[in-house]
């Protein structure tokens, strides 16, 4: 009976989420007539013209998934290259104002987004970095430095200190100990860290449309278009966000394996590994 | 099987040790005050201790894992204090063994050779050749994981090997195995050690094991090293009343006594003893179990638990209100309640205050 009803509740849960997505899936099949459709169809010819505009139409969103692409992937990669060390060191060395500064980099993760947006736009436009790709990708690495390191501390402190001084007693210095012992260690938090850093630059919005612009327009902000004051295109709109999701989809399933694991890991000792 | 053992011995360097003055403080607290060793090379040697009392501290300043407040460590005569772990040539095997999770056991113990651009046929030689001393050659494919401790443990020592260091430090290596398994392991890892002719240098707080596997042994009390030499030194001269009551199994009975004008007065007892006492004043009396007997006449006791071991008796008696222990291989001719008295073959005399050895 408990099973019966857990199943019932996954079930209901799983619904939840997956209706909207299911009905953004049908929707991006359909004609804007069908969509507007009421009661709403759901036996109707499919159509593949969404997709055929979005993609090679007047207002193709392939520039804006590329744009997308290149300020996820290396916000993701600059993301990566300074969080492990800095969290390896906050998680492993004597620094003085250690504490101090692992509070500062959560902190950071408190404050709302909207109340920065306008000093962010007023320090960009003074260095010239408004609707350029180093400047949203700057502005993506206050928010993603911080949360990545403060991820990746918990992973390296799973890892017991007897590990490195076994490598540094193996004559293989810091630096290789590093390399060769413990980052294999925690390649599940790397992975874990990668996706949800990729996620979140990929899926913002509220930046990129206000410190991005025509050379750097990522798909969120070009989607928008199609929502208008005289008209919404339902069927783009949706057709649109499947192609956005698409990346994001597959990079999730290569990296699900390191998912499951590396949310439990604080939580059980050992329980990563 | 005894070539790749003569091999092996070659390539060491001496292995001379030693320690100047070590101090080691944390915040306030003085862990080490002023340790002062000198070990031989192709010494086994033992740092014994109860927990907390700065002996894997030492191994670890040994290692250079731990900065030091204070002191130098030389090693062959050089002064290593500042050296990096890994350029002082020694080798540890650490409690939890510390083995590599994620690499095969083949390439646990090829590690520390990759780590120096060894070639690889002669790190596949050497490999298999410390596997093979540690009986372990049939693992090398498997994950640590895979493992039990026992086996885990023989990967630890085969990475310390594998490297032919000058120094081989161990750390309570044999803590985490069973009993049978710990007394095994101990033979074994003498006669490799013997086989090697490797300095070592074994933290343990099992006065036995200590004991049993160490040419010499360093009792450290409070941070302090309290006395130096051969097990059977320290068994049969302990330096202070605090090392008697840490040595033997079971340790020394320690009862307070007076020295007054030539005789010992113990319980209310005067005792006449063919030693030299003394001057007069407050002592510690130091009789080990096996020297103490149930004897016509000697100090009243009280037998108070018999434990019987099988092959030797322990008799708990209270004296005088303490409890002594006397250990006897003959069938105990008493039971629990009995009054009867005690006389003993030897004993030792601390000073009551200091505790510092009076000898004869």
């Amino acid at each position: 009976m408990r099973t019966v009803l857990l199943v019932a509740l996954a079930a209901l849960l799983l619904a939840v989420w997956a209706f909207p997505v299911l009905w953004a899936l049908l929707t991006s099949f359909k004609t804007e007539r069908d969509v507007l459709a009421y009661p709403p169809t759901v036996l109707f010819e499919p159509t593949l013209r969404n997709y055929r505009d979005v993609m090679f139409g007047s207002a193709s969103l392939l520039p804006n998934l590329l744009s997308s692409t290149i300020v996820a992937g290396v916000s993701t990669l600059l993301t990566l290259l300074f969080a492990v060390p800095a969290a390896y060191a906050l998680a492993r060395l004597d620094l003085p104002a250690k504490r101090a500064s692992g509070f500062y980099v959560l902190a950071t993760q408190m404050l709302p987004p909207v109340g920065l947006i306008i000093p962010y736009y007023l320090v960009l436009q003074k260095v010239g970095g408004l609707d350029t790709y180093g400047g949203l990708i700057a502005i993506y690495l206050t928010f993603s430095l911080p949360f990545a390191i403060w991820l990746m501390v918990s992973y390296f402190e799973d890892i017991p200190r007897e590990m490195e001084e076994a490598a540094l007693l193996d004559r293989a210095g810091r630096l290789r100990a590093l390399w060769y012992v413990i980052l294999p260690q925690v390649r599940g938090g790397i992975a874990v860290t990668t996706i949800f850093v990729f996620l979140n630059a990929w899926n913002e919005f509220l930046f990129a449309v206000v410190l991005g612009g025509n050379r750097v327009r990522p798909v969120t902000v070009a989607m928008f278009n199609y929502i208008s004051v005289e008209q919404t295109l339902w069927a783009k709109l949706a057709a649109g966000a499947m192609l956005a999701m698409a990346p994001v989809i597959v990079l999730g399933l290569l990296a699900q394996r390191h998912i499951v694991k590396g949310l439990t890991v604080g939580a059980v000792k050992g329980g990563g590994r | 099987m005894s070539a790749p053992v003569a091999d092996m011995t070659t390539a060491n360097r001496a292995g001379r040790v030693g320690l100047r003055g070590i101090v080691k403080r944390h915040g306030a607290l003085t862990v080490l005050h002023g340790v002062d060793l000198d070990i031989e090379p192709g010494e086994f040697f033992a740092l014994l201790g109860p927990s907390g009392s700065g002996k894997t501290t030492t191994l670890r300043i040994l290692a250079g894992l731990e900065p030091l407040s204070g002191g130098r460590v030389m090693l062959d005569g050089d002064d290593v204090t500042e050296r990096e772990p890994g350029e002082r040539d020694v080798a540890m095997v650490f409690q939890s063994y510390a083995l590599y999770p994620h690499m095969s056991v083949y390439d646990n113990i090829a590690f520390p050779l990759r780590m120096v651009a060894t070639a690889p046929t002669d790190v596949d030689r050497a490999v298999r050749e410390a596997a093979t001393l540690v009986h372990i050659d049939h693992l090398l494919a498997r994950r640590p994981g895979q493992l039990s401790g026992g086996q885990q443990q023989r990967v630890a020592l085969a990475r310390a090997i594998v490297r032919k260091p000058r120094l081989f430090l161990l750390d309570e290596p044999l803590s985490n195995l069973d009993a049978k398994l710990r007394l095994e392991t101990r033979v074994e890892l003498r006669k490799l050690q013997r086989a090697l002719g490797v300095t070592t240098v074994y933290v343990t707080h099992d006065q036995e094991e200590a004991m049993t596997i160490a040419d010499r042994v360093a009792v450290f009390i409070e941070g302090r090293i309290v006395q130096v030499g051969k097990p059977q030194e320290i068994f049969a001269k302990p330096a202070s009343a605090i090392v008697a009551g840490f040595i033997g199994n079971p340790p020394m009975n320690l009862l307070p006594a007076e020295v007054r004008a030539g005789s010992l007065r113990v319980g209310g007892v005067d005792l006449r003893l063919n030693r030299a006492l003394g001057a007069d004043g407050p002592v510690t009396l130091g009789v080990r179990p096996a020297a103490l007997r149930i004897a016509p006449t000697g100090l009243p006791a009280r037998v108070y638990l018999l434990e019987e071991l099988g092959d030797t008796t322990i008799i708990d008696l209270d004296v005088a209100g303490q409890i002594v222990k006397l250990r006897t291989d003959q069938p105990p001719h008493v039971r629990e309640g009995d009054n009867v008295h005690v006389a003993f073959a030897s004993c030792h005399l601390f000073e009551r205050e200091s505790g510092a050895r009076r000898d004869e």
